[in-house]
């Protein structure tokens, strides 16, 4: 792909991720995670609504290694699943 | 933040490097379905094939142009220097989503695929190179 020829005034901005940039898991240590949600994505066709759960286990991965910073989850989208998680813990 | 269930998007991913950067980099994915509202995970992968440490830093680029203002990275691996040391492979998430508004936009309304493309350049002392927050 060559580099972006502006014919028009405008131009992308590219901008920097809301929270930075993630450190590289140099150690693989939550490969297995990501290998999980891949594998959910194959088997979904690729539809990430159904493996959130999966991104969500990825992200806790991260945090509890340091690869990520601590955020709640309910920040970062994952609310429905957390609500859901309480209900079952309460109910069993 | 609401998920517009009913609006899939398609996200298609390219991965480049620049000429100089003899990296191995590509999406892990060559496709995601979402919808405005929902955080979505996807990954690319980058190996140093060579015998020396190399420090690369990517940009990134969203068509079409329109739908980039959408387009929200959470966390990614951009903009920052990253080392692969010699023979290194790591994976390189991209944790994102398109905001909701874009479902109300009627600029966007036929807008059904998104193309993320990454470009990893060499991080060389000295160089500055056109990213922002890079210094």
């Amino acid at each position: 792909m060559s580099t972006a020829m502006n014919f028009g005034t405008k131009s992308f901005q590219p901008r920097p991720p809301d929270k930075g940039s993630f450190p590289l898991d140099h150690f693989g240590e939550c490969k297995a995670f990501k290998e999980k949600f891949m594998k959910c994505l194959r088997d979904n066709n690729f539809e990430n609504t159904l493996c959130r759960k999966e991104s969500k286990e990825y992200l806790e991965c991260r945090m509890e290694r340091q690869l990520m910073a601590q955020e709640s989850l309910g920040k970062l989208g994952f609310r429905d699943l957390m609500d859901e998680e309480s209900e079952t813990k309460k109910n069993s | 933040m609401v998920p517009v269930k009913d609006r899939i998007i398609k996200v298609t991913f390219n991965a480049d490097v620049h000429a100089s950067l003899h990296w191995n980099f590509r999406p892990q994915q060559t496709e995601i379905y979402v919808v405005p509202g929902e955080t979505a995970l996807a990954f690319y992968k980058a190996k140093n094939p060579t015998d020396k440490s190399v420090i690369g830093i990517s940009t990134y680029n969203v068509v079409p142009f329109e739908a980039g203002q959408y387009f929200n990275k959470i966390q990614c691996f951009c903009f920052e220097e990253q080392r692969l040391n010699p023979q290194e492979e790591v994976d390189m998430p991209v944790f994102f989503f398109i905001d909701p508004e874009f479902a109300e936009d009627p600029k966007m309304a036929k807008v059904d695929v998104i193309t993320l493309s990454y470009t990893f350049f060499e991080a060389k002392e000295g160089h500055k190179l056109p990213v922002p927050g890079y210094n």
